[in-house]
């Protein structure tokens, strides 16, 4: 488990790429060129976001793109030894000097989170009815009668068949669906505004998936709730989400409706993303001739220390130009919504 | 053609965990009755979801669990009527790639000592030009050979697995779930270079997963599982173009890519 970080959010003096796209309507979540940094560089790199109440984000991205440190950095649970720039406000508030104690309450509060292993965030010694009755006597002081009748209201609302029984169930006793649905009850036991869910449907099967991806959005929507979710799988966020923020390297690479970037993503590393995936038609070919190779991207995601300074895509870009590993592109609004390339300014040629 | 592998019958029952003392436990019927065949060069993908069986019959496949009834014919012989040093023999002809590339690396020992694990069991240890040999078939390099597992990716770590598994140039490859641990990017990479190396060596492949996309991609032949049971097989462009089970229909339809239409039904709330 990570401590969470006590060092303060620094303000951010440097020029802000995503300032100029920046809504000026105030969210319950405001995150402004956000970053984490590592002795060995940027792990996030000038995150900004606004999340509304009833939004559904989906975040993707590969490993080492830093999509799970940006949802480490809005929970306030970065590694001690990481250094944090920007600002970050919860209902308006900064967020920057917030004391280990604040954040304890805001988690609790205002923004739940709910992990890939359902089976490893469980106790397995403690009844899954007890451990969803914890936080609603400790958070919200219910008695134990009174955190009973919710807890069990919980189970009912996430769908969790004889919930009844199942207060009484330990870990080990439910599937894995069953267990991701008790991660959830858990994570709305106080009500929160937003709820963060980092890969919540990885470890279940295609079906048991579909449904959890389900159940969150209709969790969502009755609740009014905030969905945020992170999610290597581009089914689940194609399915879930209205907003998709892609991420390499640390940066957000490519943001905007998430129908329509998936349908024509702008950003080379997102159409590179979009097409290395296998599709059913593949399998209608000519019998007796070669199948055809899936159109990959070259290369893989160098470590921290080695991504380039300017572009974290140059090198294996395949439309790159020759000061795309030294400079950062700027974003630029693009049909679907906003992408950073230096691609889709030409006319920064002569500016640089 | 004479099949390289043929499968009759296979049956495989699991006891439940005991619900009454004094009964004997349920049984669960992880495989039914499988029969199959695979060609030496072919693809045979299997798909269907956690519990459908079909990690059972990999294991049987290979040799590492014995089914209640039914015949594992490799090449003609049947795997569980021979010795275990006859087995053994047999095994440096199919050999077996996991899903999870952290797990099936010893972390103590060198990359090069890890792939060079199945010429020792062969007694051929005397061969070190062959892990060289298949580092570079893997689109690795020979210095990488003296190299420990944490200094790789997922995706480098799941090419040494694949290089263990041809370093002793088998007929055949078992795959089991080989690239669902990994991202989109370098699962089309895996996927990529298993098909090259299948061209190249003439391997033929069993190819398990749940992921019906994947598997439309690489198999030439396809069978269907859930329940223990397999519900449809046929050459993989006429069971996508063509779904005569509703399951396999239900399979295809959400490997399809598109957002639902509508919303999801709505629910109970919660009392305040």
């Amino acid at each position: 488990m990570v401590r969470g970080n006590h060092a303060p959010y620094g303000r951010f003096s440097g020029k802000a790429p995503w300032a100029g796209l920046r809504k000026t309507v105030t969210g319950m979540l405001e995150a402004t060129n956000l970053s984490v940094r590592f002795g060995g560089g940027y792990a996030l790199r000038d995150a900004s976001l606004t999340v509304h109440p009833g939004d559904r984000i989906g975040v993707v991205g590969e490993s080492g793109s830093g999509k799970s440190m940006l949802a480490q950095a809005l929970m306030g649970m970065v590694p001690d030894s990481a250094v944090l720039s920007g600002t970050l406000k919860v209902d308006g508030s900064d967020m920057s000097h917030a004391t280990e104690a604040q954040w304890r309450a805001l988690r609790a509060r205002r923004i739940a989170m709910i992990f890939q292993d359902p089976l490893a965030a469980l106790n397995p010694l403690r009844r899954v009815g007890a451990t969803v009755m914890e936080p609603l006597r400790v958070h919200l002081g219910l008695s134990r009668a009174q955190a009973r009748a919710r807890a069990l209201a919980l189970f009912e609302e996430v769908g969790l068949p004889d919930p009844e029984q199942r207060l009484s169930a330990y870990p080990h006793e439910l599937s894995g669906g069953q267990r991701q649905r008790v991660l959830i009850a858990l994570a709305l036991a106080c009500d929160p505004k937003l709820l963060i869910a980092d890969e919540p449907t990885t470890a279940l099967d295609a079906e048991v998936a579909q449904r959890i991806t389900d159940l969150l959005v209709r969790l969502s929507r009755d609740r009014g709730m905030a969905l945020m979710i992170i999610s290597h799988d581009l089914h689940v966020v194609a399915r879930a989400t209205r907003q998709l923020l892609v991420m390499y390297g640390g940066d957000i690479v490519e943001r905007g409706e998430t129908r329509k970037v998936l349908a024509a993503p702008v950003h080379p590393y997102t159409r590179g993303l979009l097409a290395a995936r296998p599709r059913p038609q593949l399998a209608i070919r000519v019998p007796g001739t070669k199948r055809p190779r899936l159109p990959t991207i070259p290369g893989h995601i160098p470590a921290l220390p080695d991504l380039p300074s300017g572009c974290r895509f140059s090198g294996r870009c395949p439309a790159e130009l020759p000061r795309c590993s030294s400079t950062r592109a700027h974003t630029h609004r693009t049909g679907t919504g906003a992408a950073a390339c230096h691609l889709l300014n030409p006319g920064e040629r002569s500016k640089a | 053609m004479t099949a390289l592998l043929q499968v009759q019958n296979l049956r495989r029952l699991y006891p439940r965990p005991r619900t009454k003392l004094f009964q004997r436990p349920e049984l669960l019927i992880a495989v039914a009755d499988a029969s199959f065949t695979l060609n030496p060069g072919e693809t045979l993908g299997i798909v269907g979801e956690s519990g459908s069986g079909k990690s059972t019959l990999a294991r049987m496949v290979m040799g590492f669990e014995r089914p209640d009834s039914g015949t594992v014919e490799f090449d003609g012989t049947d795997l569980n009527a021979v010795s275990a040093g006859e087995l053994q023999r047999l095994r440096t002809r199919f050999q077996m790639v996991f899903q999870d590339p952290y797990g099936s690396l010893d972390p103590r020992h060198s990359v090069g000592w890890s792939i060079a694990e199945p010429l020792r069991a062969a007694g051929q240890d005397n061969r070190p030009a062959r892990v060289t040999e298949a580092l570079e078939q893997v689109g690795l390099s020979p210095g990488d050979a003296s190299k420990y597992p944490h200094e790789f990716s997922g995706g480098q770590r799941q090419r040494i697995a694949i290089a263990r598994a041809i370093v002793l140039r088998p007929a055949l490859i078992v795959a089991d779930e080989a690239v669902s641990a990994l991202d989109v990017s370098v699962q089309a990479q895996i996927l990529n270079l298993l098909m090259d190396l299948q061209e190249d060596l003439g391997l033929a492949m069993l190819f398990i997963s749940h992921d019906l996309a994947v598997v439309a991609a690489i198999s030439d032949r396809l069978l269907v599982m859930k329940q223990g049971e397999i519900l449809e097989t046929g050459p993989t462009p006429d069971i996508f173009a063509n779904p005569s089970h509703a399951y396999t229909r239900s399979l295809l339809k959400a490997a399809q890519f598109a957002p639902p239409r509508g919303a999801p039904p709505p629910t109970r709330k919660v009392p305040a």
